[in-house]
């Protein structure tokens, strides 16, 4: 049954999640034990429903509800609107998913708090729905920040100091990103007169050449790429979700993150499509940006041991490779963002599962302190390594389809960003193997570079049943290995949408919309067919020899470890020392990317 | 000329803002910071809503039609204040449990994990 012609509902995903979070909180001294549990999974399931629900049945136009009734007079904006597109649509339904596994993962992990950890994830996803489904970009900002400080609080809810300093990080670099995010709006809204993406569009497509338009656009970018954790502003990530318990990590990890890129894609392709100016800096400036940041992360994270901060770095390796899918900016490699985007979330979020189950069963996070101590429960180990072999570029499923799109889309557009794909995708590949191999596996006696790297001994509540942390895991992962060839013509249809959101094209004739949709889009399909095929072979390959490498060492004559230790030693303790943990150190390299971003805008 | 001052300002507000936080051994400190950089967002946003020789968007005791301040902007810097203000309590409950815990607010001194 659908709910579709009941325009009314529009909202519900974003409000049945607020009232219940409401009610849960009044009541949560007199709520039995497990009650808030068993409401917080039907109200993420109830809002996955709906918002799948309108994802499937969303034609060419998206659904609008505006709020209040204040519909737009006389070509004037006044109110503030709600505009559902499959691409928006489908990300709330997997967001909800997420939270449905992740609530069930941590069922019974907060019992001395009543309810407010439930509270908490369910403003989180109502802030997430709202992110993906607003038409309005104040709105937008006041969902990212609903999204934000829920996270905040989430993150540090441990109290251990690593918790706290990892919180206190995140917070204060994420809310530094929120106020150019808020400086960028409001130099948008004093060129614009509104705040409407489609009133937007327009006004920049009136005024396409305007610096001021550039220089919001500047500022409203750095705010979501802080968010999205893109090279330079990327070591928050591995500090908060090294250190958030592994039901938030799951979160954080698999659809908070990439959202930021994903309020990047509506920027670009909906406020500013008309601007020529936006779309060169965004093609060389994120492409760049998203090459290096997937190339960094997957070697930070072969370089990591705890196991949760080592799979935060894969998070931004593997973010990385969708802003080279968003990048060059045609429906190729939307549709791969979009794709890549859920199929990386699928996977992440069973393998921050599978390290809150090694967390809770073998009490640590330290890969080394705990080789072979997972070989009691091996098939978990097996489930790791799919997922270690999925991150490398295993072509199966939805992230296949995401690093096809991707790859063709970047040789279509430019040859640099496959290479970084492949790479980033071999590394973390490669390194959650090895930590798959060690733990489980009982090999990899001699460690690496990764003994250089900082560790601390945590633990979660270990006596939850193994079944209930065990199924949602599963579950994730057969969705992400699942054939998903069905789920093509979809989310081309949801790319397509998401380009043409604002459609100032006829405004606008032969604009940088215009431009940019034929040759590059068409070649995009039909490049490196070569690539295609081998493409994931090559990394996946590329991953296992790394793995076997670094498990083998032992094998190896040690006087060739010792040398081999010799000549990366430094180099890892510079790019350790670079993700320290300091805060100012971070906030200088937000003032670094500032100027990046300056110097870039200025001579576009 | 005003309007220079005020962009100015805003600028000034940002980079020390930033500068405080990038050179600050305090967490206290550092937050107070943070809010001079929200500082900057709120003059911004005042800055660009501003009309000279207006009144306040308040037309109770004087007729519609009347020269008046944007008042978008002026909602949205009420906005913004609630988000600072959430976001300055939350860090400060931390900075407050992260005392507890280390007995110290160093930035420099505490690291989220050890080596």
């Amino acid at each position: 049954m659908s709910v579709w012609g009941l325009p009314g509902l529009v909202p519900l995903p974003v409000v049945l999640p607020l009232v219940v979070a409401g009610v849960l909180l009044a009541f949560s001294k007199l709520l039995p034990a497990r009650l808030p549990d068993a409401i917080a999974v039907l109200t993420t399931v109830t809002v996955s429903g709906l918002c799948a629900d309108f994802a499937l049945h969303i034609g060419d136009q998206p659904l609008v509800y505006w709020f209040g009734g204040w519909t737009p007079r006389d070509g004037q904006v006044l109110g503030i609107s709600f505009a559902v597109d499959p691409a928006g649509a489908i990300l709330g339904a997997f967001s909800g998913l997420l939270f449905t596994c992740s609530l069930i993962f941590a069922w019974g992990y907060y019992d001395e708090v009543h309810a407010h950890f439930h509270v908490l994830m369910l403003l989180f996803m109502a802030g997430m729905v709202g992110f993906c489904l607003t038409h309005d970009l104040f709105n937008m900002f006041v969902w990212f920040e609903v999204m934000s400080v829920a996270a905040f609080a989430l993150t540090g809810y441990a109290l251990r100091s690593s918790s706290l300093v990892g919180a206190l990080n995140f917070t204060v670099i994420n809310t530094i990103g929120s106020y150019l995010i808020l400086a960028g709006i409001g130099l948008l809204y004093a060129q614009g007169g509104a705040l409407d993406f489609s009133a937007l569009a327009q006004a920049v497509a009136k005024t396409p050449a305007d610096p001021v338009l550039t220089a919001a656009f500047a500022l409203v970018a750095m705010g979501f790429l802080i968010k999205a954790a893109q090279v330079p502003f990327q070591p928050w990530l591995a500090d908060a979700h090294a250190v958030a318990p592994s039901p938030v990590s799951v979160i954080f990890s698999g659809i908070m993150v990439p959202l930021g890129l994903f309020g990047l894609a509506r920027m670009v392709c909906d406020v500013f499509a008309a601007s020529p100016e936006v779309h060169r800096v965004a093609t060389t400036l994120l492409l760049g940006m998203g090459a290096l940041t997937a190339v960094l992360g997957g070697v930070m994270a072969l370089i990591q041991r705890h196991i949760k901060r080592l799979l935060a770095f894969s998070t931004i390796s593997h973010t990385g490779i969708m802003m080279i899918g968003l990048a060059s900016l045609n429906r190729v490699g939307l549709a791969g963002l979009l794709a890549y985007l859920i199929g990386h979330g699928l996977v992440k979020a069973s393998l921050f599962m599978v390290a809150g189950i090694i967390e809770a069963r073998c009490v640590g996070t330290d890969e080394i302190g705990l080789r072979g101590a997972g070989r009691p429960f091996w098939a978990v180990g097996i489930v790791m390594a799919v997922g270690a072999l999925m991150l490398a570029g295993l072509p199966l499923g939805l992230m296949k389809i995401g690093s096809e799109q991707i790859v063709g889309a970047a040789h279509a557009f430019r040859q640099g960003g496959t290479g970084a794909v492949l790479i980033g995708a071999a590394c973390t590949g490669a390194a959650v193997l090895r930590v798959a191999g060690r733990v489980f596996g009982g090999f990899g006696p001699v460690p690496g570079e990764e003994k250089r790297a900082p560790t601390e001994q945590e633990r979660e509540k270990a006596d939850r049943p193994l079944s209930l942390m065990l199924a949602p895991t599963l579950l994730l992962l057969m969705l992400a290995v699942l054939p998903a060839e069905s789920g093509r013509a979809f989310l081309d249809h949801a790319a397509t949408m998401l380009r043409h959101a604002s459609d100032v094209r006829d405004l606008v004739p032969g604009s940088a919309t215009g431009g940019l949709a034929s040759p590059s889009a068409r070649r995009g399909e039909l490049a490196a067919p070569v690539m295609r095929t081998i493409g994931p072979w090559i990394s996946v390959g590329l991953a296992i020899v790394i793995a076997v490498y670094h498990l083998g060492r032992s094998r190896i004559q040690p006087a060739i470890n010792k040398g081999v230790d010799r000549v990366l030693g430094p180099w890892v303790e510079v790019l350790q020392g670079l993700h320290g943990g300091l805060i100012g150190d971070y906030v200088a390299w937000v003032v670094v990317g500032l100027a990046v971003f300056a110097v870039t805008c200025a001579f576009a | 000329m005003t309007g220079m001052l005020c962009w100015a300002t805003v600028a000034w507000l940002l980079g020390i803002g930033l500068y405080g936080i990038v050179t600050s051994r305090n967490y206290v400190h550092l937050v107070g910071c943070l809010s001079v950089v929200q500082a900057s967002t709120y003059l911004l946003l005042l800055g660009i809503g501003y009309r000279w020789q207006a009144g306040p968007p308040i037309f109770y005791d004087h007729p519609p039609g009347t020269p008046a301040v944007d008042p978008v902007v002026q909602a949205l810097v009420l906005t913004d204040i609630v988000i600072g203000a959430t976001v300055t309590a939350l860090l400060l409950a931390l900075v407050l449990r992260l005392h507890k815990r280390t007995g110290s607010l160093d930035a420099g001194s505490i690291r989220p994990l050890s080596r």
